[in-house]
């Protein structure tokens, strides 16, 4: 039987063929048929005119034809809804069939059918095989629990799913237990609440399954274990114990997922800094054993060994000692596929030593000349960064890199030189000896950034070159056609020439340059350095020398080096897709499922989010553990924090670190709260919603939920945006607020015009804090002339809206309607809803930044503290978290230190200092956007009244 | 979780497609297909991209993509693993993985996707399990001849296409076999001085069971097998594997009697209890192919080519050079060399290429070829076997003047061979043992060896 030949149907009239064989008697024909209308699915034709003929064939015996109409079932429910109901009935039937395959079929495709109208059906049959004796039926119904939420979770809730699905974890078959858990986690992840948290008795169970459950299950619970908090060191070691095992097994998913769990507990370990020598003995022991089976990980297909080379170059920046002697193995063979050589390269420099970097110099050359492009310029590359870090080593690479020089291949001879110039800028004074032999290749050099480095190199050592203004005469000749870079580099070089050299035929050159520099150019840059130079030369020559030959900042290779805060995120991400991409997963994954949401599921979310900051505020006494110790030294040592030596090396390092975006302790307790009322809280009756939506947006500023005005009426509670002659009859009330854990662009629009309004969207111009709707429309449907409609925009962080320069907490906004046009308007950005839940950081953490930034900001507000403890629930009710507190000794006073992550992943850091009952609160402010203080100032103040 | 699951025909048609969650667009297919097509300034695509927010996981498996898409931050080794596990199931059930066995088998395919993957979660993938819930014929599909591998090629058994669902049949045509192959692949890179610089082995133990009721097996390797960790301090704790304590590789490496590994990881169904004393594999296979033992080892190779390479000016013209290769085959003497091929990259400015070579008789050159675009000079030999002396001059004519650097420009050399019956690291099979107690009960056992290159390079 060869089933292919469905695919090739595509004569005329065949819709109609098969309508005809669906409704033959004869069943085999009728499979046929089926068969025929699966394939023309599979490539894409639209088969959906035949559900109905299709669905007719539903009622059979034949279990392979049951299969396959259920396959085309699946596909097309969703556009047919109304057709769908017909296979209510066979779905119930089927789910009290005596074969289990059957009763399972049911219950998997049911779930599978997206449709709402079906949904209530299929309770009933669902509470039936969850209960039921087949474990294949069992596991079954599991998933589809996960299924039903998606569709309509409270209807899931009102049935008391949930907690059968938790009652399923203590079954006897592997299995069902896996596919509970999985479905936990997934209903988990749609919903943001916490509906399952592993206890250390749930630990226990886990890791024994561990040894039972299917590779995949190993992952899951691998996975899983990873959140689990761990009480001190004795309970790291037990996990690690179990675990290492596992680094064995033959599926790479499950070695990753172990490693990532060992790396987890020596993070802990030295977190918890138990006697020094003994948590340094468990990390070298774990190290040694995580060694070899990472190595294995390359053994296998690229497709893998790509997946294992992200991560390693992760795990390698943070314990360089688990392969710091295993350089050889990232060598690249002739074979490997480019993704793969470009990992290893990264790799080999990152494991170069003074050790090992005769062989690692010997492979770089040999790759130098192979005969891919793009591989034979980072292997050049990788010469100049090893030179660039070790110091040592820094001669023998140039020795190399001159031999590349001698093949004279174009592009090696351009990419040394690039690199050349970099050595130069880490060693000063050291290698010019070279220079000449660099000059000897002026004429291959034709691209721009290789240009620019020669030009450069002339212009430093002008006053060793003789010949250095003949050369860059030579230069100069194609001044007007150079790119940007190249011309700025020009000018500068020529600038030092003249100010080491002054000789009449560079008096010339200089006039040349500066006058093509102004007159001629478009490039502002351009024409702005060069009249920079021109006045200091023509005012005081001395000064000109004491600015442009100044001494300049030593650069350190660091382009492969992630910022701290990042890479601690991203080892928490290890084996996973974060961990391929070198990215943290909130800047990719998005919550597609959830971005379109009604204003009635939002009123509902929000009303989850008051309890969360409730529970949030109670958090942080709870994971402050050794936070106080820390915090206190951090006062010690704050004040005077050298500025200049952290700014001025930053050469290369970009301005603003992101602060560590990791779900930390605090974030973790705020989703257990909001576990306990969330039943109650989705059961609510639908009236309250409208209620809760219209609630007053200072409640949740002032983070006293009860004590707000919530009668107010909807709309005048929102500030007005657009109205009267500009809104053409709309009028639009709105803030941003924040929602269930997002930020949303609450609206609420009156269609005062004449005509109906509809297919509104959202757009907001470039802004301070990367603020963009996750998703454009603006869901009030059509609007009616006289009706009103409210919608929340959810909104999303896009680096791509970030505005450039000081912060403002401005929004422009555009909103388009298909009838009236666009309207525009500004608004004011409100920092408290862009103060994130999960926004904490440990203590360590934040001793760390608060040494590392600049003076802070400081103001006095005017508010009287008479409890220290309500005061700090305050805080944390609007994602202020406090970490430690402590009295100030011979003060009387109380300080607090605090820590909130504002919208984007900026770390804000402040200490309070205050006198319980006297007015006066000292707030000092620190964070790497210190225009934002006044905004924190007035959050904390508006808090604390 | 993953949102949908699809296979792509090489020209990007879709063979089979299943969407799970319904949050990534229909037109993922061609997305996927165009972004792997054309990939930055046309480099190979790497098996994971994200493309607007959404995550292509993908391998490809005899000309085929198995593609899956996600929004979620899964496991992408998961994934990758998940995928490479269909393609197995469907070789085990069809024969082999092509678009033809695709086409021919999708109904089947669509009763196993039910069961392995639900509602994005990954279910039941044991081949055997499976059985139970398939009601589809297959139609067995040999590869075809383009993509059948040579023997060992790939990683896994072949030469024998037919689906486990074979196992079921009672009408007599039945033949119940089991195929334990090693396989092993070489990655070795010598200098220019002619000495090994770096040499690694990846060789893994295939089992290929068509064993009606799976009786429980028992395996024994070699004796004088040591499993080493740098330290040399063995893992105790788990399954008992690794070995002994206070080994160091560093005191064996000379004796070259002991098999050394320097890493193995065993597939789950292994019983190792009696591993560490009697080297002694106990297991119930299970139906299809799995990989029992994946090892990789560094220490005493047989190294099975070495290869002497001379540039050197022709006295007669200027715009002349002479390439001597000389190729010996370190195999024993009964065993032989298939497909081999000897690649040699020349410089952009040798315009002409002339060979001769002198081999032994029956080392059957099969051609020798030198492209313009990519100058790589090509030799390829049907079979060698082992003692043989291979010589192969190329007379170069250049398009400037001879230089001495043409000698740094000349290589390196890369090695692409088959050797049957032939394992570099010697591990070997000591007895397969079908422990079921019937007179009767004689199936087919085959034990196979194989050793290829992955990575044989003589630097110049």
């Amino acid at each position: 039987m060869a089933d292919s030949k469905y695919f090739s149907t595509t004569k005329k009239g065949e819709i109609h063929e098969l309508k005809e064989e669906l409704a033959s008697l004869d069943r085999p024909k009728k499979k046929e048929a089926v068969k025929k209308v699966i394939a023309a699915m599979t490539v894409g034709k639209d088969v959906s005119m035949l559900f109905p003929h299709v669905v007719n064939c539903m009622q059979t015996e034949d279990l392979e034809l049951k299969k396959l109409v259920y396959l085309y079932l699946i596909n097309y429910a969703k556009t047919q809804p109304d057709l769908a109901i017909m296979a209510v009935n066979t779905f119930v039937k089927d789910s009290q069939e005596p074969n289990p395959l059957i009763r399972a079929l049911a219950v998997r495709t049911m779930g599978c059918i997206r449709v709402d109208k079906i949904t209530e059906y299929l309770c009933d049959p669902l509470q039936r095989c969850l209960k039921d004796d087949d474990p294949y039926v069992r596991k079954t119904a599991a998933v589809c629990v996960a299924k039903l939420f998606d569709i309509n979770p409270e209807l899931v809730e009102d049935r008391g799913f949930l907690d059968m699905l938790r009652d399923m974890l203590s079954d006897a078959n592997p299995m069902v237990v896996a596919n509970a858990l999985a479905a936990l986690q997934e209903i988990q992840e749609i919903s943001g609440k916490e509906v399952l948290q592993i206890t250390s008795h749930m630990l226990f169970k886990l890791l024994a399954a561990l040894n039972e459950c299917t590779e995949w299950g190993q992952v899951f619970i691998l996975d899983a274990l990873v959140s689990y908090q761990v009480q001190d060191s004795k309970d790291a070691e037990k996990i690690v114990e179990r675990v290492l095992p596992r680094l064995q097994h033959v599926n790479s998913a499950v070695v990753l997922s172990a490693a990532k769990v060992v790396l987890r507990m020596m993070e802990e370990v030295v977190l918890r800094m138990m006697e020094e020598v003994r948590s340094e003995e468990l990390v070298k022991a774990w190290s040694k054993k995580m060694g070899p089976p990472l190595v294995t990980l390359l053994s296998a297909e690229p497709e893998v060994q790509y997946v294992a080379l992200r991560n390693i170059s992760l795990i390698v920046q943070r314990w360089p000692s688990i392969l710091a002697n295993e350089v050889k193995v990232f060598f690249c063979k002739y074979n490997d596929p480019i993704y793969v050589k470009m990992e290893k390269l990264e790799i080999m420099i990152a494991l170069a030593s003074e050790r090992n970097i005769d062989q690692v110099l010997l492979e770089f050359k040999e790759y130098a000349q192979e005969v891919d492009v793009d591989f034979v310029r980072k292997a050049v590359r990788a010469i100049g960064r090893c030179a660039v870090s070790l110091e040592k080593a820094a001669q023998r690479c140039i020795s190399v890199l001159l031999e590349l020089i001698q093949t004279k291949v174009n592009y090696v001879v351009q990419e040394a030189v690039i690199v050349i110039k970099d050595i130069f800028r880490r060693y000063p004074n050291q290698y010019e000896s070279i220079i000449g032999q660099l000059c000897d290749n002026l004429e291959s050099l034709d691209e721009p950034e290789a240009k620019a480095s020669m030009v450069w190199i002339i212009g430093e050592y002008a006053d060793r070159i003789d010949n250095a203004d003949e050369l860059l005469e030579t230069f100069l000749e194609t001044f007007p056609e150079e790119t940007a870079m190249v011309q700025l580099q020009l000018l500068t070089a020529t600038v030092k020439l003249f100010l080491k050299k002054p000789t009449d035929s560079v008096q010339r050159m200089i006039q040349l340059v500066l006058s093509a520099a102004t007159n001629e150019t478009d490039n502002p840059d351009l024409r702005d350095r060069a009249y920079v130079y021109w006045r200091l030369l023509s005012t005081d020559p001395e000064a000109a020398k004491d600015v442009v030959l100044a001494n300049k900042p030593v650069i350190t290779d660091d382009s492969s080096q992630l910022e701290p805060a990042l890479l601690k995120a991203l080892m928490e991400q290890i084996s996973s897709l974060a961990s391929v991409y070198h990215k943290p997963a909130d800047t990719f994954v998005s919550r597609q499922r959830l971005a379109v949401q009604t204003v009635d599921t939002l009123a509902a979310a929000r009303s989850f989010a008051e309890e969360d900051v409730a529970a949030a505020a109670a958090a942080p006494q709870a994971t402050g553990n050794g936070a106080p110790a820390a915090a206190a030294a951090a006062v010690s040592s704050a004040p005077v924090v050298d500025l200049l030596g952290e700014d001025l090396l930053g050469d290369s390092t970009p301005a603003a670190a992101p602060a560590a975006p990791a779900a930390t302790p605090g974030g973790l307790d705020d989703l257990l709260g909001g576990l306990d009322v969330a039943p109650a809280a989705a059961a609510a009756p639908p009236a309250a919603a409208p209620a809760a939506a219209a609630a007053d947006p200072f409640d949740l500023l002032g983070g006293m939920a009860a004590a707000a005005p919530a009668a107010a009426a909807a709309a005048p509670s929102l500030p007005q945006l657009l109205g009267g002659e500009k809104g053409k009859g709309l009028t639009v009330y709105g803030q941003l607020q924040r929602v269930g854990g997002r930020v949303v662009y609450q609206l609420h629009v009156n269609n005062g015009s004449a005509t109906s309004v509809d297919g509104l969207m959202l757009q907001v111009n470039n802004n301070s804090f990367g603020l963009a709707p996750a998703d454009q429309n603006v869901a009030v449907g059509t609007l009616a002339p006289g009706a009103r409609g409210s919608a929340a925009v959810p909104m999303a962080y896009n680096p791509a809206k970030l505005a450039q320069g000081p912060a403002n907490m401005k929004l422009q906004v555009a909103m388009r309607s298909n009838q009236l046009g666009v309207f525009y308007w500004d608004d004011n950005i409100p920092l408290a809803p862009l103060l994130e839940e999960g926004g904490t950081i440990d203590g360590q953490a934040f001793l760390a930044a608060w040494r590392g930034l600049p003076q802070e900001a400081m103001q006095k507000l005017d508010v009287t503290i008479a409890d220290v403890e309500a005061a700090k629930a305050r805080l944390g009710a609007v994602n202020l978290f406090v970490l430690a507190h402590r009295p100030v000794p011979g003060t009387g006073q109380d300080a607090l230190y605090v820590t909130g992550r504002v919208f984007g992943s900026t770390q804000v850091l402040l200490e309070l200092r205050l006198m319980r009952g006297t007015p006066g609160v000292d707030v000092s402010f620190k964070s790497e956007r210190q225009e934002l203080a006044a905004a924190v100032f007035a959050v904390v103040r508006s808090s604390l009244t | 979780m993953i949102s949908q699951f699809f296979i792509l025909s090489p020209r990007g048609d879709v063979i089979i497609r299943r969407d799970y969650l319904g949050n990534v667009p229909k037109t993922s297919t061609e997305t996927f297909f165009r972004t792997s097509k054309f990939y930055k300034a046309g480099d190979e695509a790497p098996p994971i991209f994200l493309v607007d927010g959404v995550s292509y996981l993908s391998v490809k498996d005899g000309g085929v993509h198995l593609v899956a898409t996600t929004r979620d931050n899964v496991s992408p080794s998961f994934v990758l693993e998940f995928l490479k596990r269909i393609s197995i199931i469907i070789k085990d059930y069809c024969g082999s993985i092509s678009e033809e066995a695709i086409r021919k088998n999708f109904p089947l395919i669509y009763e196993l996707l039910d069961e392995l993957l639900d509602y994005g979660l990954t279910q039941n993938t044991s081949t055997e399990a499976l059985k139970t819930f398939v009601l589809n014929e297959p139609t067995v599909v040999a590869p075809p001849a383009s993509l059948k591998p040579l023997f060992g090629l790939s990683k896994g058994p072949t030469g024998v296409f037919k689906s486990v669902l074979d196992t079921n049949r009672t009408d007599g045509k039945r033949r119940d076999e089991i195929y334990v192959d090693v396989v092993e692949r070489l990655a070795v890179t010598f200098n220019a001085a002619g000495h090994a610089i770096s040499s690694q082995i990846d060789g893994s133990i295939q089992v290929k069971s068509y064993l009606a009721g799976n009786p429980p097996l028992k395996i024994k390797l070699n004796d004088d097998l040591l499993i080493t960790r740098r330290d040399g301090s063995g893992y105790a704790g788990g399954g008992g594997y690794g070995g002994g304590s206070g080994f160091s590789a560093g005191d064996y490496a000379a004796d070259s009697s002991l098999v050394i590994l320097d890493d193995v990881n065993f597939h789950e169904v292994a019983d190792l209890s009696a591993f560490d004393t009697e080297r002694c594999i106990s297991l119930v296979p299970p139906d299809g192919e799995f990989a029992l033992a994946n090892y990789r080892t560094s220490h005493a190779l047989r190294l099975p080519f070495r290869l002497s390479i001379a540039t050197e000016a022709d006295p007669a013209s200027d715009h002349k050079a002479l390439v001597r290769l000389r190729l010996w085959c370190d195999v024993p003497a009964d065993k032989a060399a298939s497909g081999l091929e000897v690649e040699l990259p020349l410089p952009g400015h040798v315009a002409r290429v002339h060979c001769e070579v002198d081999a032994p008789g029956s080392a059957a050159l099969a051609g020798w070829e030198f492209s313009d675009k990519t100058h790589l000079l090509r030799w390829r030999f049907k079979k060698v076997l082992g003692g043989m002396d291979l010589s192969m001059r190329a007379r170069l004519t250049l398009t400037k003047p001879f230089g001495a650097s043409l000698r740094t420009e000349v290589g390196p050399v890369n090695l692409k061979f088959t050797i049957p019956m032939f394992s570099a690291s010697r591990i070997s099979l000591k007895y397969l043992q079908i422990m079921r107690k019937d007179r009767n009960y004689n199936p087919q056992r085959w034990v196979r060896y194989v050793t290829s290159s992955n990575s044989y390079t003589f630097r110049t």
